[in-house]
């Protein structure tokens, strides 16, 4: 739906704005964004991008090949996993180089979004 | 001349829309060819019949020869339009058609198996003396062998599923370490999207263009041409953004590249739309190879030209005239076309899912939406990421870039993230805009996801807004709306 709202120079403006899935959409000025209330989303941001030896599935699909198993050696970058999601094949790299912890799919899976695929114990 | 009254699309999404669209100008009825979770789809609300072919893996849907020859006799078609990917350029699915007594609408097997299959596709090139990139094409498939026909190449070399397409199945190989897992990786997604491991090797053109020139065969046999597109935009050898025509080619190019491409298909006896494919590097051309179908970025064409390329093949699977050359066709202004996927272009592209909301398009002229999916349909992973494609036209090609971009701007996808900020950055880079970028445009400029940019003070306050003027009864009401169909229901009543 079309909202309409007043910035603080008094200037008013319209807005596409819809909540789908829980989410809150909104297209202003050319651009569309996801919003979340400031608190929230701030916290989320203190929490990611930390290099970390847990591969998570980056999108739903398929587990298509496994190349290393538990106990191997991996370095940073080394492909671990490959995944297939419409029609493409997207190879899943460690970021940390230690040793593979667990795997915890199995190939031919259909696996979630954000799934914990693969623990990588990081060297010290 | 052949009487269709029914057609079969074997295809899904915008492409089945754009078939059913002009099956309705002709008085044609259609059947959709549906897999069991393509139902939320624009394609099955507009299609006249449908029929559910199969479970949603493609091996058991889309791509099942006979569950798609068995659905079109069971929906009463009398002819097949298999649109673009899945079947469309597999000579048994026109030959098993064509069997139980449906026309194909495209070329003939033979002409199929002659163009499509890429090997033998350069065979003929050779015939004819067409210029070739230096390659391996044999059938020794062992990854071994492919790694020393690499080296033999000199690397860089490219890895392309021979049945394939449309990106699916292509690698390069910058050297030997890498190799190995890139060509198994390249086998294993022939074989998941087009039914077939078989790969060939090609030497990478670094910085050569992608032109292809249209082609067409009537149903008298003979061929023309409907002048090029360019399409040096693609990510890992997916198109992204597509344009007629090229602002690369000389008079003298064009001419040249027009006839070598009208005369590989004339030797192979073909009909109706397919498209030749060049590498342009240093003034040079040499064939790719050749689309046996119908092709994602056909609009362009059309928009330039001035004609009907899906009314075309229809009417030339009925044995009737196309193309009535008193009309004049000749090329006109410049038209564009981007690719909307559903993928996260902060998070370097993986694909997006999940339940559409609002989906605005906004209307003028020289513009053209081709799309699958409205609000309420779910966007899968079983499938392509692509959901529409937006076609603009403009007197020049700086004015079609412009208007590009504020339909981009204006247009509104919610549910899903698409990669429309993405292409408003390509579509603002020099080198684009120039008309001067390779096929490597996008690994050399954008090779990184974009950097999700701050709120402005603008989006700020949208938001805030947003969230209080949806708050309680809005989200009730926007629950109600993907949530209950039965509360839409009776309110109807």
């Amino acid at each position: 739906m079309k909202i309409k709202f007043t910035t603080n120079d008094g200037q008013t403006h319209e807005a596409h704005a819809q909540k789908v899935a829980g989410k809150l959409w909104v297209h202003v000025q050319g651009r569309t964004f996801m919003y979340e209330a400031e608190e929230k989303s701030g916290r989320k941001k203190g929490a990611g991008k930390a290099k970390s030896g847990d591969l998570l599935a980056p999108m739903p699909g398929k587990v298509t090949k496994i190349l290393k198993q538990a106990g191997d050696k991996v370095e940073a970058g080394d492909v671990v996993l490959v995944m297939e999601a419409m029609k493409m094949e997207y190879t899943l790299k460690s970021e940390v180089s230690g040793q593979l912890d667990t795997i915890n799919c199995k190939a031919g899976e259909q696996v979630t979004l954000g799934k914990l695929l693969a623990k990588i114990k990081e060297n010290n | 001349m052949e009487t269709i009254k029914r057609i079969a699309i074997a295809n899904r999404g915008e492409v089945a829309v754009r078939i059913i669209i002009a099956c309705q100008e002709l008085g044609i009825e259609t059947v959709l060819l549906h897999s069991e979770v393509d139902v939320a789809t624009r394609a099955y609300r507009m299609a006249t019949k449908k029929i559910c072919i199969g479970p949603a893996t493609t091996a058991e849907s889309y791509l099942n020869i006979e569950a798609n020859v068995q659905g079109a006799i069971a929906g009463g078609a009398q002819a097949v339009h298999p649109g673009f990917g899945f079947l469309s350029e597999n000579a048994d699915f026109a030959e098993a058609c064509e069997k139980s007594g449906l026309i194909f609408i495209g070329p003939s097997p033979k002409a199929t198996r002659t163009l499509g299959d890429k090997v033998s596709c350069k065979e003929l090139a050779k015939k004819l003396g067409l210029p070739l990139v230096p390659g391996y094409q044999g059938e020794n498939q062992d990854v071994d062998n492919l790694m020393n026909e690499a080296e033999k190449i000199g690397f860089p070399v490219i890895v392309k599923a021979a049945a394939g397409g449309g990106g699916r199945g292509m690698k390069i190989l910058k050297d030997r370490a890498s190799a190995k897992e890139l060509i198994e990786s390249a086998q294993r997604e022939g074989l998941s999207a087009f039914g077939s491991p078989k790969v060939f090797l090609e030497k990478y053109l670094d910085k050569a263009k992608h032109i292809e020139f249209q082609i067409f065969g009537d149903a008298t046999g003979r061929v023309i041409h409907l002048n090029d597109r360019e399409c040096s935009v693609q990510r890992r050898h997916q198109k992204i953004i597509e344009e007629a025509m090229s602002p690369s080619l000389t008079p003298e190019l064009r001419r040249q590249m027009g006839e070598a491409a009208c005369s590989i298909a004339e030797q192979a006896g073909y009909k109706g739309a397919g498209t030749v494919e060049f590498l342009l590097q240093d003034g040079k051309y040499y064939l790719l190879e050749v689309n046996t179908r119908l092709q994602v970025e056909h609009p362009v064409t059309e928009e330039v030209m001035g004609v009907d390329l899906v009314k075309a093949q229809i009417l030339t699977a009925m044995k009737k005239p196309v193309f009535d050359e008193r009309a004049g066709i000749v090329p006109r202004g410049h038209s564009i076309e981007c690719r909307i996927y559903a993928e996260n272009p902060y998070l370097g592209g993986v694909p997006s899912t999940g339940l559409l909301g609002t989906v605005h398009w906004p209307e003028g002229p020289g513009r053209r939406y081709e799309y699958g999916f409205e609000e309420g349909d779910e966007i899968t992973s079983y499938y392509d990421p692509m959901i529409a494609k937006v076609i603009v036209w403009d007197e020049t090609r700086l004015r079609a870039i412009q208007k590009m971009k504020k339909v981009l701007q204006d247009s509104v996808v919610f549910g899903v993230q698409t990669n429309i900020p993405y292409l408003l950055e390509i579509l603002s880079h020099s080198e684009f805009v120039q008309g001067t970028m390779t096929t490597r445009f996008i690994d050399k400029h954008f090779s990184e996801a974009l950097k999700t940019p701050d709120f402005t003070e603008i989006e700020k306050a949208a938001g805030v807004a947003a969230l209080k003027q949806l708050a309680p009864a809005q989200s009730s009401s926007a629950g109600e709306q993907f949530d209950s169909p039965w509360l839409s229901h009776w309110r109807g009543i």
